[in-house]
């Protein structure tokens, strides 16, 4: 008896009871659907993760003085930051970029005809790389626009559309608290996830001019920036950075050993791990699911086989007489189970995909249809089939002709 | 002329003995068995309940293997076959027809017939119409697509015989073949047979049933593990 025959009779057994098989199949079904779904998931929430781990924003660290000690008597109050902080926050291993800026409140930015309101800022050339935006058209702010206090401006897209609807406007005038700025070149949005609110509306002067001509006031003198802002390298680990950043800070803020930082440092990467180890979780639940659906299904399985050899007995015992081997009853027993068990693997994977795509369109988890998940929740029914059809199929072939074709 | 001493018989037994340790006791099922069947006989087997005809009837059709002497059929030996080896001469060799039909429920008249063909090694390609020529020769020809439930005992028992010819087997095997037919049919299948056998098919019929034994050429009888005596007659019509 040939292979082909053997999975033809295997076919019609299943078949010839419908209602059993596809009760048999259902532990199966929902097994190899809630392996499937788990191994979406988890590639989705890994490349998730992966994704957000490269992100600028949960490679980015940004610090503020900390305002709110100022105001408690018992302490100093808190200073700002230098410039020659950033230079030397640049220059620890790792960092891919070290801004240091000047915030100022909205200011109306104007050209002849029309004007916005809008966030006006004093940068040097790395924020255009910590905020993950690029350069549009023209050139970012230069240390030497920096240092001959270049009066030019890097406008945002959302800037060159109100005011001049599109056009290039490199080398035409604007002007900011009535100083007078050529604009420079237009950079893009930054990364959205660290953009707050209204954000598209900005302007980046070099922090000099900035500083000197527009926001100073008291607060901020000489070399002062308001915040800075750290950025790793890909695979950097942000906690060195951050150590580093400490021990520059201290030094240059001439805190004691043991004294509480005057400053605060940021990050997002806690609850990005946080959001990791949520879909984690959910992941490994999935996966107990599965496999408990699984081997339920499998137990399922084994159960309605060792029923089918003892009704069909008789069957069994009169394919011996005709000149069925050992062997030809165990295959057919053993098909039948895989059979049955690949079956529902496909129902399964059908129930998988659908309920994996319904949970991506009505929730907010990625998921990553791939081959091998396919392949590894289909495995997953074909071991099952395997290993719980054996038992029946070997009890099968065991059976004495002449007492099995006697069997009531 | 089957019989004839200067001819080798079909099935030879010498000294057969079968013993089936229960518990505590030893039965023996066949006790010294001597006996010689040849190519074309009708040889009935009778005998009561425990007379040992049954496991003759294993032993001639390969299910079962001797405890000690030796059964030859078609020169070769049972005793000494293993499980593999037994397989496949029940599948060259022997049909066999038993009480209650032993008929696949599910499958037709034709599918039933194909069964032993499905074991045979070269595959056989044309099954499906060596399956309808022996439902020719039992006179089903018109049956193959029916299903044993929509077919009488009689005609059942008709498939059976077809599917115990298909394998072209060497001798066929009757276990009370009309134990589970009424008195009429029973005559059908028994003047059936004897037609297949003056078609030179050897046939053996263990049975209880004198009327069924009268179809044959030769009567065996059996007691208690013994041959009681071994007649020749002229079959019955």
């Amino acid at each position: 008896m040939n292979s082909l025959a053997t999975l033809g009779l295997a076919f019609s057994s299943i078949i010839e009871r419908p209602l059993r098989s596809l009760l048999t199949s259902l532990g199966i079904i929902i097994g190899v659907a809630a392996v499937y779904a788990m191994l979406a998931l988890g590639e989705g929430a890994k490349k998730q993760v992966e994704e957000s781990l490269n992100s600028i924003s949960t490679r980015s660290m940004q610090i503020w003085p900390d305002w709110n000690r100022g105001r408690s008597s018992q302490a100093r109050r808190s200073m700002p930051f230098t410039e020659k902080d950033i230079v030397e926050l640049r220059s620890i291993n790792g960092v891919f970029a070290a801004t240091g800026s000047l915030t100022g409140r909205s200011y109306t930015i104007a050209t002849e005809t029309n004007d916005v309101s809008g966030n006006f800022m004093g940068v040097d050339p790395d924020q255009l790389r910590s905020g993950g935006g690029e350069m549009k058209m023209g050139e970012n702010i230069t240390f030497a626009d920096i240092e001959t206090r270049n009066p030019v401006v890097v406008i945002s897209e959302g800037i060159q559309q109100r005011l001049y609807d599109n056009q290039n406007p490199i080398g035409s005038t604007l002007k900011i608290n009535n100083i007078a700025f050529r604009v420079k070149g237009v950079t893009t949005k930054p990364d959205s996830n660290i953009s707050f609110g209204n954000d598209d509306l900005f302007a980046w002067a070099p922090i000099t001019v900035a500083r000197e001509r527009v926001i100073g006031g008291n607060r901020f003198v000489q070399n002062h920036v308001s915040s800075i802002k750290v950025v790793g390298d890909i695979g950097a680990s942000l906690d060195t950075i951050e150590e580093e950043i400490n021990i520059v800070l201290r030094r240059s803020r001439d805190l004691k050993a043991g004294a509480p930082p005057d400053y605060r440092i940021f990050s997002s990467r806690g609850w990005q791990q946080q959001a990791a180890e949520q879909t984690n979780s959910l992941s490994f639940l999935l996966a107990a699911m599965g496999a408990i659906s699984l081997l339920v299904g499998g137990v399922g399985v084994m159960n309605i086989m060792l029923v089918s050899v003892t009704e069909r007995t008789r069957e069994i015992g009169l394919r011996m007489a005709l000149g069925a081997q050992k062997n030809n009853i165990m295959s057919q027993f053993l098909t039948e189970a895989l059979l049955l068990c690949i079956l529902s693997g496909i129902v399964g994977l059908g129930v998988g995909f659908a309920m994996s795509k319904f949970a991506m369109d009505t929730m907010d988890v990625q998921l990553v249809f791939s081959p091998t998940v396919a392949l590894i929740s289909f495995g997953s029914a074909l071991f099952i089939g395997v290993v719980f059809g054996f038992l029946p199929a070997r009890r099968a072939a065991g059976l004495n002709p002449i007492d099995a074709l006697r069997h009531e | 002329m089957p019989g004839s001493p200067n001819n080798l018989p079909l099935i030879s037994c010498r000294g057969l003995t079968k013993i089936y340790v229960m518990g505590q006791s030893e039965v023996r099922a066949l006790d010294g068995i001597d006996l010689d069947i040849y190519e074309g006989e009708f040889v009935a087997i009778i005998g009561s309940s425990g007379s040992g005809k049954s496991t003759l009837m294993n032993m001639l059709g390969a299910l079962d293997q001797p405890s000690s002497g030796s059964v030859m059929i078609n020169g070769e030996n049972i005793g000494k076959m293993k499980s593999k080896a037994l397989a496949k001469f029940r599948n060259n060799t022997i049909g066999f027809i038993f009480q209650q039909f032993q008929l696949l429920p599910k499958k037709s008249a034709r599918k039933n017939v194909e069964l032993p063909l499905q074991y045979r090694k070269p595959k056989v390609t044309d099954s499906a119409s060596k399956a309808d020529h022996c439902l020719e020769l039992v006179g089903l020809k018109d049956r193959a697509g029916h299903r044993p439930t929509e077919l009488s005992g009689g005609q059942q028992q008709r498939v059976a015989i077809a599917r115990a010819l298909a394998g072209d087997p060497k001798v066929l095997l009757a276990d009370e073949p009309t134990g589970a037919l009424d008195s009429k049919t029973s005559e059908d299948i028994m003047a059936l047979m004897q037609n297949l056998n003056a078609q030179g098919i050897t046939i053996i019929v263990i049975t209880h049933e004198a009327e069924v034994a009268a179809y044959a050429q030769r009567v065996v009888e059996f007691k208690d593990g013994r041959i009681l005596s071994d007649k020749r007659q002229d079959a019955a019509a």
